[in-house]
């Protein structure tokens, strides 16, 4: 078995808005309770559940944007390079395509030599030709779409967090983007994908687990979680 | 430390696409850096001057410095108190330290103020009673008032965003501070068993500071500025200690 990037541990985590406080609340305030989980090196992790399981809670907590209240989440080293697929983070309206390549790469905790060195493969793969250098307020919304997805793309992380495979602009473009996310399926990289849809966890994934109100139903071989997870719904 | 060298090119970046967009989306651009103060200062002037019967060069630069010192204090803590909120959506998708936020509106901030200031300085010392070796004390200065609008701003950011009621607590209390702080009128138009209370606010302290060196060639007043250094001090370590206990846990206790 390949080593354990990030292990969590009884790991519990509980929101609480400022109003709904103390004996008043009516649902429990607890989004995660009693997770054991390792996240191996190389592997690709699919967790299936409903809308409000806590899988986004749990990419929250895996990304390190959040902490536990209970238990604990250990990583291999510190500052290992864990991304929340997102797009266009950080983007202003007012600097170029590149501009903004290189400032959503610093935000995704890259350096700005590590940002000019790809902006050449972000041009590329946007397809703005041109228009990279243009400021993005000027972009449509496929445009700035492509643009995030690009960028992403380029940010290399060691575990990388993907909440759903979502495809962006328009039909050539979706299935070249999402081509890529598989691609990241075949290559060596860590990857943690949250779905909804089964079936695409069955397809990609190598070990998938089924979350249920913050806690852990099933785990194991994908095509057998997803079974169990389909046959509850 | 060692994180805010890692974080230098964020800084750095982000700062500078806050002064261009800023310049970008008005015709007259940096301009404004200089006009804006200027404007405040006629209308206060215009009032003063019909108050108070003092005129000229030294009035205007008096109320000038006052102006300026007072929008670098007020305006980069304001624009903390909504830096976090109005950058929610990046905190939910990366881990950043969330300090970051209101270090980069102080960056802009500070900015304007130094190109409005060196302006200021350059008038002052033209028109005024030119350059003397008192300037030397205006690091001094210029520090203790970062320091303090840091301080203050750490603070602030993190809890306008749990609280945001203080929100409108701290905007009239910047509204009462503009008044009393000395930014139209000098300590000399302060009753004597007034003064005591005069100068325990920091921003006095400071803006006179500024008045004593530039316009009176006077070195400032160490025991008053003693004073303002443990209060920056405090809401220094005060917003160490709040920014690092909530850092990982704002996004649980807000629903922004």
């Amino acid at each position: 078995m390949s080593e354990a990037l990030i292990q969590l541990e009884n790991t519990g985590v509980y929101y609480r808005s400022g109003r709904a406080r103390g004996p008043a609340g009516i649902a429990s305030p607890w989004a995660l309770r009693g997770l054991n989980l390792q996240i191996r090196r190389g592997e690709k992790l699919g967790i299936v559940g409903r809308n409000g399981c806590g899988k986004s809670t749990l990419l929250r907590l895996l990304a390190g944007i959040i902490s536990p209240d209970e238990g604990s989440v250990r990583y291999a080293r510190p500052g290992l390079h864990v991304q929340l697929l997102a797009l266009g983070v950080g983007f202003e309206g007012h600097l170029s395509g590149a501009e903004n390549a290189i400032l959503s790469g610093l935000f995704m905790g890259k350096s700005r030599r590590h940002m000019e060195s790809r902006l050449r493969e972000i041009q590329d793969f946007s397809e703005l030709g041109d228009a990279f250098h243009l400021p993005v307020n000027t972009f449509s919304s496929g445009m700035n779409a492509r643009l995030g997805f690009s960028i992403a793309l380029q940010t290399d992380p060691e575990v990388f967090l993907i909440d759903e495979i979502l495809g962006v602009g328009d039909h050539a473009f979706l299935i070249k983007s999402q081509a890529a996310i598989r691609e990241k399926f075949k290559s060596d990289t860590t990857v943690v994908l949250i779905s909804h849809d089964a079936r695409v966890i069955g397809d990609i994934c190598s070990r998938a687990v089924w979350m249920n109100r913050g806690t852990i139903l099933a785990e194991g071989d994908p095509a057998d979680v997803c079974r169990s997870y389909e046959s509850k719904r | 430390m060692s994180d805010l060298l890692r974080y230098k090119d964020i800084i750095f970046y982000r700062t500078l696409a806050g002064l261009k967009s800023e310049a970008r989306r008005n015709h007259l651009g940096y301009l404004w850096f200089v006009l804006e103060p200027l404007l405040s200062t006629g209308v206060l002037y215009f009032a003063m001057s019909h108050l108070t019967g003092q005129r000229g060069a030294v009035a205007v630069f008096t109320i000038l410095l006052g102006m300026l010192v007072w929008q670098w204090f007020e305006g980069s803590v304001m624009l903390s108190a909504d830096s976090l909120t109005n950058k929610f959506h990046i905190h939910q998708q990366v881990p950043l330290p969330k300090y970051l936020f209101p270090l980069v509106d102080i960056g802009t901030n500070t900015i304007r103020f130094a190109f409005a200031f060196s302006i200021v300085l350059a008038a002052c010392l033209f028109f005024g009673s030119g350059p003397s070796l008192t300037l030397l004390w205006l690091p001094l200065v210029l520090g203790l008032q970062l320091a303090l609008i840091t301080g203050l701003s750490l603070v602030v950011s993190i809890s306008v965003t749990l609280l945001p009621d203080l929100r409108v607590l701290l905007q009239s209390g910047f509204r009462m501070l503009f008044f009393v702080s000395g930014i139209f009128f000098t300590a000399e138009r302060v009753p004597a068993h007034l003064l005591p209370y005069f100068h325990a606010n920091p921003v006095t302290v400071l803006i006179e500071s500024y008045r004593a060196i530039i316009l009176n060639h006077r070195a400032p007043d160490l025991a008053l500025l003693g004073q303002t250094a443990l209060t920056a001090t405090a809401f220094l370590v005060l917003g160490a200690f709040i920014q690092t206990y909530f850092d990982k846990r704002l996004l649980k206790l807000t629903n922004v």
